[in-house]
């Protein structure tokens, strides 16, 4: 790729050399031509086949050394007014693309492109803010849908539970209808959560939870590991953490937590019965692998409802919300399969 | 015991009364702002259930209002908004407990008894029921004088069953209210089963009649 200032200058100067170059000849032609007239012809003076060489050899080289003189001299100016020019001229254009590259959907800031004089680019500017407001609007009704939606769904969520629960103390009541109860509740305990990390994830969206301090993640990873114990040895999993003690991160401490937790319990939970569990925290990275069958498809891996199905009961938005995080802070989190191993690094 | 719900929800307000109402709990119902305030001025309670979003004002502000009169009435916020602020706020402006919408009725009725338990029977906070004594300021519990060693997650289910005697409690309820703020990471029901195994254990072992009955097939019940 070339820059654009680059591209006529090329050309123009590939052409100037070469009508330089043939320049050459025709210059020599016609001065021998006119040498040789003035001395024979004006003169009357012949010249030995030696002066004659001398001569060809003297003009050759007085019309190549003139040559590349007015071609560097040229050259120069070409660049020179070439770069000036082209400034001035696409200043504009850049000053768009400098604009369009600091813009980031999430930041919810809108862009202002500068007027310039130029028809064309005014045109350009006009149509990338159309595009973008149109982006913006729909990025953050999405957003409020989200939002709202989750909130109201809230009130009817929680008179649904109640009444379940009231419905739970009424007699005469079989074992038969009590479970149809129990899955009942259990349902409205997952659209529970699903709703929750909806909200979560609107918030962070929102950039809300701004307030950083300084994390000790050792520690976090330790009390996560420690929290999850019951869960895992309920499942006959064993977790091995190694930690190194000291590791600081400066970043919310909710949305941190949040996502190692998240990290852990996805590993639990989808870890066969009798495996093991390896947490490994460094100075800048957290690696968790857990044995599984088959690589999963990264791509879809960290999105929404991606990974929720039949076998797995999360609200599959676990992952989702881990990136999120990592996106916030401009944190990398990755997944390959090796050995058949799930494992998931999150660079810090 | 004088309970008032404020809420705008009339679904909502008539679950929670219908739970909670018994010879313990008289429930009473504000729907309003306006109809909130004028029963906290006119009325003690022993506790009341404040929703913030009503129509017609902020549930702060009867918050601020109870405080400013140093009224004694405890305060439960129950609220749609469960961010790590509002709770902070929330208590911060005096209100003894916090608990976020959509919650458990019998998560609620636990609350609820340990507000006014730590309320008005601050010295000498002590449950008696037959042979068992559970005193909740040294976290002590006794089974005709002897002592039993619990775990803080078997006394912590132990109150919770107490105050919800009577009263069919799912497993649902029983792992949300274990597992606390990480219930959203938590979808197998297996370690409720043995923390409860344990409970029963030391309590029979110490010589305790059998009151946690397991009703239905997996749901539980404090029988008194």
């Amino acid at each position: 790729m070339k820059k654009l200032m680059n591209h006529s200058l090329k050309r123009l100067l590939l052409y100037s050399a070469l009508v330089l170059a043939i320049s050459i000849p025709v210059y020599y032609t016609a001065i021998s031509l006119l040498w040789e007239y003035e001395l024979k012809h004006e003169h009357n003076i012949i010249l030995t086949p030696e002066a004659n060489r001398e001569d060809s050899l003297l003009i050759i080289g007085a019309v190549t050394l003139l040559t590349v003189v007015f071609f560097v001299l040229l050259l120069v100016g070409f660049i020179f007014i070439n770069r000036r020019i082209s400034r001035q001229l696409w200043q504009p254009f850049y000053n768009s693309l400098g604009r369009i590259r600091q813009f980031d959907l999430h930041r919810q800031q809108n862009i202002r492109f500068d007027s310039t004089d130029i028809a064309e680019f005014n045109e350009l500017n006009e149509s990338l803010d159309k595009l973008l407001s149109a982006n913006i609007s729909t990025f953050s009704q999405q957003k409020e849908f989200a939002d709202n939606a989750s909130h109201e769904l809230q009130t009817p969520l929680a008179i649904a539970q109640s009444k379940m629960e009231i419905l739970l103390q009424t007699k005469p009541l079989t074992s038969e209808q009590y479970e149809y109860i129990e899955d009942a509740m259990k349902a409205l305990t997952r659209v529970n959560r699903i709703n929750k990390n909806l909200l979560l994830l609107t918030k962070i969206e929102n950039s809300q939870y701004s307030d950083t301090e300084s994390v000790d993640c050792s520690g976090l990873v330790r009390q996560t590991a420690a929290v999850f114990a019951g869960l895992s040895q309920g499942r006959d999993i064993s977790v091995n953490v190694q930690v190194k003690d000291h590791v600081l991160i400066e970043c919310n401490r909710i949305l941190v937590e949040l996502l190692v937790q998240n990290l852990v319990n996805n590993a639990i939970r989808h870890s066969a019965p009798g495996t093991v569990i390896e947490i490994n925290l460094q100075e800048n990275l957290l690696v968790i692998s857990n044995k599984g069958n088959m690589p999963l498809d990264k791509d879809q891996l960290f999105k929404r409802f991606a990974t929720a199905n039949a076998h797995s009961p999360g609200t599959g938005l676990g992952l989702a919300l881990v990136q999120q995080i990592c996106n916030r802070y401009h944190w990398k989190i990755d997944y390959r399969f090796t050995d058949n191993c799930h494992v998931f690094s999150w660079r810090f | 015991m004088k309970i008032l719900i404020i809420e705008d929800e009339p679904e909502l307000a008539g679950s929670i009364a219908a739970y909670l109402t018994s010879e313990q709990y008289l429930c009473e119902h504000a729907s309003s702002f306006q109809q909130a305030l004028e029963k906290t001025e006119l009325h003690c309670y022993d506790c009341i259930l404040l929703d913030l979003m009503l129509p017609g004002g902020d549930g702060m502000k009867i918050l601020h209002y109870l405080k400013a009169e140093n009224k004694q009435d405890a305060v439960i916020i129950i609220s749609a908004r469960d961010s790590l602020e509002d709770k902070i706020t929330g208590l911060q402006e005096g209100a003894d407990d916090y608990l976020a919408k959509p919650f458990h009725l019998p998560e609620l009725a636990a609350r609820i008894h340990s507000v006014i338990r730590r309320k008005y029977f601050g010295h000498s906070n002590v449950i008696e029921q037959h042979e068992l004594k559970i005193d909740l300021l040294a976290k002590r519990v006794t089974v005709n004088s002897t002592d039993v060693a619990l775990t803080k997650k078997e006394f912590d289910l132990l109150l919770y069953f107490i105050s919800n005697k009577n009263r069919v409690i799912s497993k649902n309820a029983l792992a949300e209210h274990i597992s606390g703020d990480l219930a959203d990471m938590f979808d197998n029901y297996d370690f409720v089963y043995a923390h409860i195994k344990n409970l029963k254990k030391k309590l029979s072992d110490a010589g305790c009649t059998n009151y946690l009955k397991t009703i239905y097939g997996s749901g539980y019940k404090w029988d008194v």
